[in-house]
């Protein structure tokens, strides 16, 4: 009998403690009244107390998503999405800045605690003054900053000062957008325009915070940077929106987590992130997208419509894209990189991890347009339980592109007869001293292997979980450290009970 | 499906020689295309090869398609049920009767056939039906005239056990515009074996379909294509696996030249039964000159689970390296670039057992190369 059943009667139940993000805050909150018209958009900009050209750049976005299409080409369903049903701003009342521990609501900092973040650690994201000092001390060096995305609004951001210190502005999009208005008027979609795609509309129409970055030139940010995502309210959606500027031989690192409760409703997560690089400028950014993927038969889950790019205008800049998918319901996700300045490089290493009902269409696009442009793509996908996943990637070399080189390598893994895993890689190529390599595979887990692994007195699980991280080493090698254990952890949770 | 379009004076022709009431299939073509036209860029399928484009302006009227065989076909017969893809439909909308072809145990040599349009559009359907247990071997020469357009299907039934080695030749057709459907089904056992030689049209599409019933059978699929000036040639594979243990093998190697454009779209769908299926696909292309271009789509859509399929597809310039090894031979620059992209050209038509046919292709290959003699 094969290692791996093949029958999903063996599949074990995606059993909800295995969500360990499941939980709901009961938490005060306020939110925008329910549906989407210009009045909420109205009342988000209100919210925010922003300037009246981002109100009019947000009515304008929201005119042109009146006037758009959902897109259908991917290779995901779902029913269609009501956009009136829900709410688009939910906020905890107060959500100010906290000025002493007194003064935060023990409920988001139980939250906190829950969702894995030291206490010590905690008290500074919950922005209490003077703590960050002790708490930097406390934690051995590398630090993280964090900044905390609850719902609507970001509730806190860490270490704000030590980054003040080496020229870096690490805020929530809000804050910068009252304190440099400048640099967001430049920046804010000129990646990824107000009309580039439904859903990137919808969040430039409606976004209500993110984080923003601007690494001076020549500044090697001190510490990892870091978002938390977490969705929390009942009916909501979340659209955030990321902005991160790496100046003249600038270099960050950042991350991203997210989590949200279990609920038996489908809930829409639309965000944009935009990063530019600069010349000689590098950026590496790291996900661990953990939404709630919905229980066992695909009830509730998050829909994660996200639209990532990177414009690599610099010579020699550099843009790093690591994933790791094992959330979501639908995932709709192609972080890019255009590859503008003479020399950038840019990279895309993923781990999409598909179990229960899960679907997921992901990729990347790598745009050659400047001369000695490189891409590497590495992409690794595993399928299990009744999930169909798809890889799409597009790899465009433009005519004036000499010397271009790609590489790119897809590995498909399926465990269990009734899921999919698919490939749709787009090749183009216009000239002739470029050099582009494209492969793929799909397979199951080698027998050989497994029986090997068991013979060493590892249990069935334990073996599988051991080949998978061995088939994604290439992948989690290039995650920073406190991220790789982590998504290991994760990789194995996310298949338990795939195989009987 | 794409939205709605204007059509170009061209379509109007095509749809009033359709029937344009009635529930009638051919009836219902004439609507589909009224609303969405012939195929273009936004229609996922088509997505680097855009027909509509190529056809808006053509003049191309009542035409003929010209099938001159080894033989007579067997018998002419209307098509007994419409194809399921568009292109397809229409050439057996407006082809008239299929040609049908037997092939038995009794053969003397090949089934040649030449397929040509001088003028106007012709449209027009091949059925080859080989018997259980019969070897056979099908050349397909296709050639189109400048300002004409060739539309045909072709619908090959492989019974039990059976082997077909097809060889297609696609003549250089500077103006013309072709586009070949086939639609291969395999009995159990059967091995369908497919070369293909391209030398592209304005625009010219050789699209195979094959159905892989899996256990025993085999399904090879080669091809090599020349791109100079002003040439577009589409290759699309499309293979499902149906039934466990099938293998299929591709094999694909281009070359463009300053303004040709290769595209080729592969894609082995692999069904939930067909567990142990075994597919390999690999395009190679090289780009020779400023404003050549290849896309390239390699597919996968999996699931089984316990197989092993794999694609690869590469694209590139002459390599350097060996490029000086052979000047340090002597060999001009010129020279060396020749021989090494005809040996390149020349792996997936190595195969060919029919040596003579080998040389002339090769030769074919060589003189595309030197457009300039």
């Amino acid at each position: 009998m094969p290692a791996v059943k093949e029958t999903i009667e063996d599949v074990k139940q995606l059993e909800s403690d295995k969500y360990k993000y499941g939980f709901t805050t009961e938490i005060e909150q306020e939110f925008a009244p329910k549906g989407l018209n210009e009045d909420t958009v109205r009342f988000i900009s209100a919210k925010k107390n922003e300037p009246e050209w981002m109100l009019e750049w947000r009515l304008d976005a929201f005119r042109r998503w009146q006037q758009m299409e959902e897109p259908n080409w991917a290779k995901v369903g779902y029913p269609p999405i009501d956009y009136q049903d829900a709410y688009y701003y939910a906020a905890p009342k107060n959500a100010a800045k906290y000025k002493s521990l007194d003064e935060v609501p023990k409920e988001l900092l139980e939250t906190y605690e829950k969702l894995g973040i030291p206490l010590r650690e905690a008290e500074v994201l919950l922005g209490v003054e003077g703590a960050a000092e002790t708490a930097a001390a406390a934690r051995e060096t590398p630090k993280v900053a964090v900044d905390a995305v609850f719902d609507s609004v970001s509730v806190a951001t860490t270490f704000k000062k030590e980054l003040e210190k080496a020229g870096v502005i690490f805020m929530s999009i809000s804050e910068a957008l009252q304190e440099h208005p400048e640099l967001i008027r430049k920046y804010l979609g000129s990646v990824v325009p107000v009309s580039d795609n439904f859903f990137a509309t919808l969040n430039a129409a409606v976004f209500s915070d993110g984080s923003f970055v601007y690494v001076p030139k020549g500044v090697r940010c001190p510490m990892e940077l870091s978002t938390y995502f977490r969705m929390n309210a009942q009916g909501t959606g979340q659209f955030e929106r990321t902005l991160i500027i790496a100046d003249e031989g600038a270099y960050v690192s950042y991350l991203e987590g997210c989590t949200a409760p279990m609920r038996d409703e489908n809930q829409l997560h639309a965000a944009v992130v935009e990063l530019v690089a600069m010349d000689d400028a590098e950026i590496k950014y790291s996900t661990v997208q953990n939404w709630w993927p919905g229980d066992a038969d695909g009830k509730g889950g998050v829909y994660n419509f996200v639209t990532k790019r990177a414009d690599c205008r610099g010579r020699n800049s550099k843009v790093s894209w690591t994933q790791v998918e094992t959330g979501s319901a639908i995932t709709w996700k192609y972080p890019s990189c255009i590859l503008r300045g003479d020399g950038s490089q840019g990279e895309f290493y993923s781990i999409a991890v598909s179990n229960g009902r899960q679907q997921a269409d992901t990729g990347t696009k790598m745009i050659h347009l400047g001369k000695n442009t490189r891409s590497r793509i590495i992409a690794k996908g595993i399928a299990a339980g009744r999930s169909d996943q798809t890889y799409r990637g597009l790899v465009s070399i433009h005519a004036k592109a000499d010397g271009a080189r790609n590489f790119t390598q897809c590995d498909s893994l399926l465990i269990g007869d009734q899921c999919g895993a698919h490939t749709v890689p787009y090749i183009e190529a216009k000239n002739p001293r470029a050099t582009l390599e494209h492969e793929a595979t799909t397979s199951k887990l080698s027998d050989d292997q497994l029986f090997y692994a068991r013979q060493r007195g590892l249990d069935e699980e334990a073996a599988v979980a051991l080949l998978v991280n061995g088939f994604c080493r290439d992948v989690l090698q290039e995650l920073p450290m406190e991220f790789a254990v982590e998504a290991q952890k994760l990789l194995a949770v996310s298949l338990e009970g795939s195989v009987g | 499906m794409a939205a709605p379009v204007a059509l170009n004076p061209f379509e109007e022709r095509l749809i009033a020689a359709l029937p344009d009431s009635g529930t009638d299939w051919r009836a219902r073509l004439g609507r589909q295309i009224g609303t969405h036209g012939l195929p273009h860029r936004r229609v996922e399928e088509w997505k680097w090869t855009d027909l509509r484009a190529a056809l808006a302006k053509s003049e191309a009227g009542a035409g003929e398609l010209i099938v001159k065989g080894s033989r007579e076909p067997d018998e002419t017969a209307p098509v007994s049920s419409a194809p399921f893809l568009l292109m397809p439909r229409l050439a057996a909308a407006l082809g008239g009767d299929a040609r049908v072809f037997r092939i038995g145990k009794k053969q003397d040599g090949p089934l040649e056939l030449d397929l040509t349009v001088e003028a106007g559009m012709g449209h027009g359907v091949v059925v080859v039906n080989v018997a259980r247990g019969v070897k056979a071997e099908l050349r397909e020469r296709y050639h189109v005239a400048p300002g004409a357009f060739a539309n045909i299907a072709v619908i090959i039934n492989l019974g039990e056990d059976t082997e077909l080695v097809r060889l297609v030749e696609q003549a250089d057709s500077a103006e013309g515009v072709l586009v070949v459907t086939t639609g291969a089904e395999l009995g159990e056992g059967a091995r369908f074996d497919q070369t293909t030689l391209g030398f592209g049209g304005r625009l010219a599409r050789l699209e195979t379909h094959v159905g892989h019933p899996g256990e025993g059978a085999e399904v090879i699929l080669n091809g090599a294509y020349v791109l100079g000036q002003g040439r577009h040639l589409d290759q699309t594979t499309y293979v499902t696996h149906n039934g466990p243990n099938g293998v299929t093998r591709e094999l694909f190697k281009g070359a463009a030249l300053a303004g040709g454009k290769g595209v080729f779209q592969g894609k082995i769908h692999v069904e939930r039964e067909a567990q142990k299926t075994d597919a390999q696909m690999n395009h190679r292309g090289m780009l020779l000159d400023e404003r050549a271009e290849i896309d390239t789509k390699p597919e996968l859509e999996i699931y089984a689970d316990d197989v092993v399929c794999a694609h690869g597809a590469a694209l590139g310039a002459v390599d350097a390296e060996a490029l000086f090894y052979m000047r340090q031979r002597g060999m001009t620059e010129t020279q060396a670039r020749a021989v090494l992209t005809e040996s390149f050209l020349a792996e997936p038509l190595d195969r060919l057992a029919d040596e003579d046919l080998k040389t002339r292709w090769m030769d074919m290959v060589r003189g595309a190369l030197r457009p300039d003699g």
